[in-house]
């Protein structure tokens, strides 16, 4: 593949296979092959000042393949800037005018195509992680036309899972809601008619309690779900505002990338997906209650299995992916309760939107599961549901939970945390 | 300054009375009573480590100050006079 600098104009490698691709960013109609043409330095880290110059950056590297790690000013501290300028790349805001780049400390050479992502970093400092194109292409297969809503951050995996589906296929078109768009993105994607949507379980908890009406408007055909466990209340809530989509979940990560696809409406996977060898498809086990892939599609300088550090139970059949191992798991008096497991639990609940279930200091016990709730808002057609007090709540949890695993406190919130990355958990 | 802190601290510390309360609210939510006699034994109203750890948090919660719980040293608790002592001690801690 040839590589663009300033220096050494070359001639560009053909657009992508889908760059007359329909783009809706802030409102305005474009295409792949509308969006400006900025040089960008090789390797970058390029800061995109909004949505339409992070789609930009994304363009200029399926057809220069310059190396880029793409991310937003706002996930980029100093620390994480200086560690970038002393790994040769040249790091900038890209806005209207280009990019206004600082200098690598140490400047070196550009591996063409090498495209980085940041790890959100659930614990510790946010990592680099290798990828091209290619490994971040995982829908490979022909597509019915969609036009999809991309509600991520510029430069994450899940943004990339859209991006590369739009620029690499016809007929996948995008709608880019901005962070500040996000509480109103059914009406613009209704405007827009969005007929496919990705969003985390917090995103698509998030829309149904802000406005389950507004959400029934917006024509979509395929639901998708992934970067936090996924659990079978909010699959049956999304299954009730849309009888007829295609209702899917999906686990990937930067490490692993697209490792587990479901699409038959139901929370985990069937057991007998384990330990199954297909070539070119990821293999799924599970060592000590943590989920290990070992994936065709991992980052680069990663091979064989790979431990996620996610924790997986069996239950009736499915395997369910709780959560993170280093949280998912409360000790109470030497009785293991998954967070994941009673987070289910309570979010099976007809009056709760949303629930975080951690495990808090206690005396006898060590730790005691306690919980925070937000709950659904009254419903509009006037049926009295009933608010359940804390009481209720803790029985709902004690008729369907051992007993150690019932949270004994649960605290109410007024509205649903969310991150940048759209995940409440991390 | 530090007066002042344990003037606080003692102003958010709750009564014996208020403990009781909160037990009975324990017991209450799983359809148990809370006898009035404190020599009744926990055994037999079915007040269990759940119920004793619960308990705690809700006192915690009701002061917004963390008990220390490693302050005092192992003990019998068997009724429900024990618990109420253990708790008004603990918020000395």
């Amino acid at each position: 593949m040839t590589v663009a600098t300033s220096r050494h104009p070359v001639p560009a490698s053909p657009e992508p296979a889908g760059v007359d691709n329909r783009l809706v960013v802030g409102g305005t109609a474009l295409t792949w092959r509308s969006l400006p043409t900025p040089t960008l330095p090789d390797p970058a880290a390029v800061l995109a000042r909004s949505a339409v110059h992070a789609l930009t950056a994304a363009r200029q590297h399926a057809v220069h393949g310059t190396e880029l790690l793409l991310s937003t000013a706002s996930r980029v501290d100093a620390v994480m800037r200086a560690e970038l300028l002393q790994a040769g790349f040249t790091v900038g805001v890209l806005d209207g005018d280009g990019v206004h780049p600082s200098a690598p400390a140490r400047p070196r050479a550009a591996e063409p195509g090498r495209l980085w992502l940041l790890t959100s970093g659930s614990t510790g400092r946010p990592k680099r992680v290798g990828h091209t194109l290619d490994t971040l292409t995982t829908v490979r297969a022909d597509q019915p036309d969609r036009t999809w809503l991309c509600p991520y951050a510029p430069g994450t995996y899940a943004w990339w899972q859209v991006v590369t589906l739009s620029l690499t296929q016809p007929g996948q078109h995008l709608v880019v809601v901005e962070p500040d768009e996000l509480d109103d993105w059914p009406t613009v994607a209704a405007a827009h008619r969005v007929d496919a949507a990705s969003g985390t379980p917090t995103f698509w908890r998030r829309t149904l309690y802000r406005d389950a009406e507004a959400l029934g408007r917006v024509p979509l055909r395929q639901i998708t779900l992934g970067g936090e466990p996924v659990d079978q209340a909010i699959l049956d809530q999304l299954r009730e505002v849309f009888p007829a989509a295609r209702i899917s979940w999906i686990y990937a990560s930067s490490e692993v990338g697209a490792s587990i696809v479901v699409h038959d409406g139901r929370a985990g996977f069937p057991v007998d997906w384990l330990d199954r060898e297909t070539p070119g498809r990821p293999t799924l086990s599970v060592r000590d209650d943590e989920l290990v892939v070992t994936s065709p599609y991992h980052g680069a300088g990663l091979a064989g299995p790979i431990r996620t550090g996610d924790r997986v139970q069996v239950l009736d059949g499915r395997v369910l992916i709780t959560g993170r191992l280093d949280s998912d798991e409360i000790n109470v008096g030497g009785s293991k309760v998954s967070a994941g497991v009673v987070r289910g639990v309570l979010a099976g609940h007809p009056a709760v939107a949303w629930a975080r279930v951690t495990g808090r200091r206690a005396p006898v016990l060590g730790r005691m599961v306690v919980a925070e709730v937000v709950l659904a808002a009254a419903d509009p057609s006037g049926v009295d549901t009933g608010v359940p007090d804390e009481a209720a709540l803790v029985r709902w949890c004690a008729d369907r939970l051992p007993e150690h695993a019932v949270p004994r406190r649960i605290r109410v919130l007024t509205d649903i945390p969310v991150k940048e990355t759209l995940k409440s958990d991390v | 300054m530090h007066s002042l802190g344990c003037r606080l601290r003692r102003m958010n510390e709750l009564s014996r009375a208020q403990i009781r309360d909160l037990m009975a609210q324990v017991l209450k939510n799983q359809d148990k009573e809370l006898p009035a006699d404190d020599a009744a034994q926990l055994r037999e109203i079915g007040f269990r480590s759940l119920d004793f750890s619960e308990l705690a948090l809700r006192v915690e919660d009701e002061t917004g100050e963390e008990l220390n719980f490693d302050a005092p040293g192992l003990r019998r608790i068997a009724t429900v006079g024990d618990v109420l002592d253990f708790l008004v001690e603990l918020q000395h801690q």
